[in-house]
């Protein structure tokens, strides 16, 4: 029976959230919240292998008390287990200060045999907390997996980067990070729904973690890097042109313009 | 006849297409192929850029007495924008502006040309909601009131015709009138403005629609609910309405037709249970406002046989959802003879979906279902099959008639354009048409705007 974890972020529904174009900020009081789209293909995956080897699942969140409602949805979707890490030492964290947390949360849980992470979060989209999570625990690590071909004594899976596929083949225990190819995420029954939202969702903050855990290496404290400022790109329209007397003008520009996005 | 040069002094040489090769994209719609009508030959399309100046081409057409076809997307179901005579296709396109969106009076002022599409991102951008979802989010506003659309999420709020509160068009005779205004009561004479709504073009072209909106919901859920018996699915309908819980949509799918719409998106269908299956939208102040209705409406559903009942909340899984129902016409429309547009009392369907059922088994084939099961608006489709044995219309016309003899229409959102003006003998006459067409004749005295659509004679 395998032990996985499920490490999932509460994001805006990023279909719509606005910007503040001039502030340089997301709005987040714009968007309902939900689930990180990513990390319902990671769920889904482990969902997937329990119930073909059985296992037992365990989603894990940093985030505000609200995110206690993405912990529900994941229990309606099959996970068995929940712990929300939230405390105000905990914010204001990196991706570093994140991953390092959630590892602390991860070795606190005990012992286990694989964590599925999304590839990344459709808000911070650095695709970096996942891998960062598998370094703090000095355990290998496999991004951007498509496919699963094999999980047993080893696990199999097929890695896409940059243009080509990888066959990766690793001893448990193991972190992988999942894409949106890896399946279709199921839809919740109603009932277990229900269910769900009278769930007790366990809660940690700092002091949970102390034992084995710096503190200093929480939240803003712990974080290296800051974000200065957020460039929102305008977006670019559609363009038409009109060409008169020559169609041969026309079709080379046409065919410039597809090469040019061809990339 | 056209005079084309003087098309080009009004709306500019760019704007006049008369080369056959480029003017293909504006001589279909999305009709189901085998009852299109033929495009005539001799067609030119003019693209204003204003009201003006389609007051001045309307002017023109009507003393040359040249046929107009006027165009919005191209999106209709009906034939009513194929130009089947010689003259004018006039593209809506340029009229493309969104002047306002009013967030005090809740409204939208949008030129005719606008997509669904756009409207509905500048909606969302200022916050706002505008219910229905016709479906192909390629439609132009001015089409959307043209042909009084449906689609879903019209079981709350109603159909287009529930939204327009004004209206600026013209006169086939090239003048220009408003209608309406940001005016929730108006009873300020005859209401013209909904004479407009649903004219399917043939008594002005409107220029300018002012839209009701309505605030955000806060939150919503669709839930897919998964019967093994049709019959199970339908009787649960009327018992949802019954309780309270007014859905923003009811839509009743059976598998072989969703899965098909699902694997021309390249998605997945969320249900692995059943046959048979109701979409219900829910919306609410707050989650717990959605949840408890979608309580009632399972507990109603589990009465009515259901096996499984799913809910999506996230943006995306639901806008998947709707997505595979609202491309199910245009997944299916190239292997159909003909998708029809009945309407019966809401409570009839159950009733009407038996008699299409005989209908089918006697001659031989199997007719799907699929609709807007609370509105009583239901798509049958006619096999390619019957086309090869020449009957679709005699299986047509039997449907027709069990429909009527249940108190339906022929068409409930799709309109009668042209591919349904050889079945309007079926339905009852009498004063009815003669009155239709002496308003026609009053607005259009020589019949130059979108003639031989949408009436009888």
């Amino acid at each position: 029976m395998l032990r996985i974890i499920v490490p999932i972020k509460q994001v805006p529904d990023m279909s719509q959230v606005k910007f503040d174009t001039e502030e340089g900020r997301v709005d987040r009081s714009s968007a309902a919240a939900e689930i990180n789209p990513f990390d319902l293909n990671a769920l889904e995956a482990a969902v997937q292998i329990k119930e073909k080897l059985g296992g037992i699942i365990t989603t894990i969140s940093m985030g505000p008390r609200q995110a206690e409602s993405a912990l529900r949805d994941a229990l309606s979707r099959g996970a068995d287990d929940t712990v929300l890490l939230t405390d105000r030492a905990f914010a204001g964290a990196d991706t570093l200060a994140t991953s390092y947390t959630l590892a602390s949360a991860i070795r606190k849980l005990g012992e286990f045999d694989l964590i599925i992470c999304g590839e990344k979060t459709v808000d911070g989209d650095t695709g970096q907390v996942g891998p960062q999570i598998a370094e703090h625990l000095g355990i290998p690590h496999v991004a951007y997996v498509s496919k699963l071909e094999e999980v047993g004594e080893k696990l199999v899976v097929v890695c896409e980067m940059e243009g080509e596929r990888y066959l990766i083949e690793s001893d448990f225990p193991v972190l992988i990070a999942v894409t949106k190819d890896i399946n279709t995420p199921r839809l919740p029954s109603l009932r277990g729904k229900l269910n769900a939202r009278k769930a007790e969702i366990k809660t940690w903050g700092a002091e949970e973690l102390s034992s084995i855990a710096e503190k200093g290496r929480f939240g803003t404290q712990g974080s290296p890097t800051r974000v200065h400022r957020i460039t929102i790109p305008a977006e670019e329209g559609r363009k038409g042109r009109i060409f008169r007397d020559t169609s041969d003008e026309a079709i080379e520009e046409i065919t410039n313009a597809l090469y040019r996005y061809k990339g | 006849m056209m005079n084309v040069e003087k098309l080009r002094e009004i709306v500019g040489n760019d704007w006049v297409i008369t080369k056959r090769e480029q003017m293909e994209r504006y001589l279909v719609d999305e009709t189901a192929p085998g009852v299109r009508p033929k495009p005539a030959d001799n067609v030119v399309v003019v693209k204003p850029a204003n009201t003006s100046e389609i007051a001045r081409i309307l002017k023109l057409a009507n003393i040359d007495k040249t046929p107009v076809f006027v165009r919005g997307g191209g999106t209709g179901l009906c034939g009513g924008a194929v130009p089947t005579l010689d003259g004018i296709v006039l593209s809506m396109e340029r009229l493309d502006k969104i002047e306002e969106v009013d967030k005090d009076n809740l409204m939208i002022v949008a030129e005719a040309g606008v997509t669904l599409e756009s409207m509905l991102k500048a909606v969302e951008e200022a916050g706002l909601f505008f219910p229905p979802h016709p479906g192909d989010e390629g439609a132009q506003v001015g089409g959307l009131v043209a042909c009084n659309a449906g689609g879903t999420r019209a079981v709350k709020y109603g159909v287009i015709r529930n939204y327009v509160k004004g209206l600026e068009a013209v006169l086939p005779t090239g003048e220009i009138i408003n209608l309406g205004g940001k005016l929730l009561k108006n009873n300020q004479g005859l209401d013209l403005m909904h004479l407009l709504i649903h004219s399917e073009g043939i008594l002005g072209v409107i220029t300018k629609v002012i839209l009701r909106l309505y605030p955000r919901v806060a939150s919503s859920g669709t839930l897919v609910i998964s019967y093994d018996n049709r019959h199970d699915a339908i009787d649960s309908v009327p018992k949802i309405l019954q309780s309270g819980v007014i859905p923003l949509a009811i839509e009743y799918v059976e598998r072989d037709e969703i899965e098909t719409s699902a694997r021309y998106l390249n998605m997945k269908w969320p249900a692995t249970k059943g046959k048979a299956y109701l979409m219900v939208i829910l919306t609410g102040a707050n989650d717990d406002e959605v949840y408890s209705q979608g309580e009632q409406v399972s507990d109603i559903c589990e009465q009515c046989n259901a096996v499984d009942i799913l809910i999506a909340e996230t943006g995306e899984e639901q806008s998947r959802i709707l997505k595979m129902r609202s491309e199910l016409y245009s997944s299916m429309k190239e292997q159909y003879a003909d998708i029809l547009d009945v309407t019966v009392p809401p409570a009839s369907v159950g009733v009407f979906m038996d008699r299409v059922d005989e209908i089918a088994k006697r001659f031989n084939t199997n007719i799907p279902n699929y609709g807007h099961a609370a509105d009583g608006n239901l798509h049958s489709h006619l096999l390619a099959d019957l086309q090869d044995k020449g009957i679709v219309r005699q299986v047509k016309r039997e449907i027709y008639q069990e429909a009527l003899k249940l108190g339906g229409v022929i068409t409930g959102e799709h309109g009668i354009g042209v591919i349904r003006i050889p079945d309007l003998d079926l339905c009852p006459d009498g004063k009815m048409w003669e009155l239709m067409r002496g308003i026609k004749r009053l607005f259009d005295p020589n019949n130059i705007l979108n003639p031989g659509v949408g009436l009888l004679g």
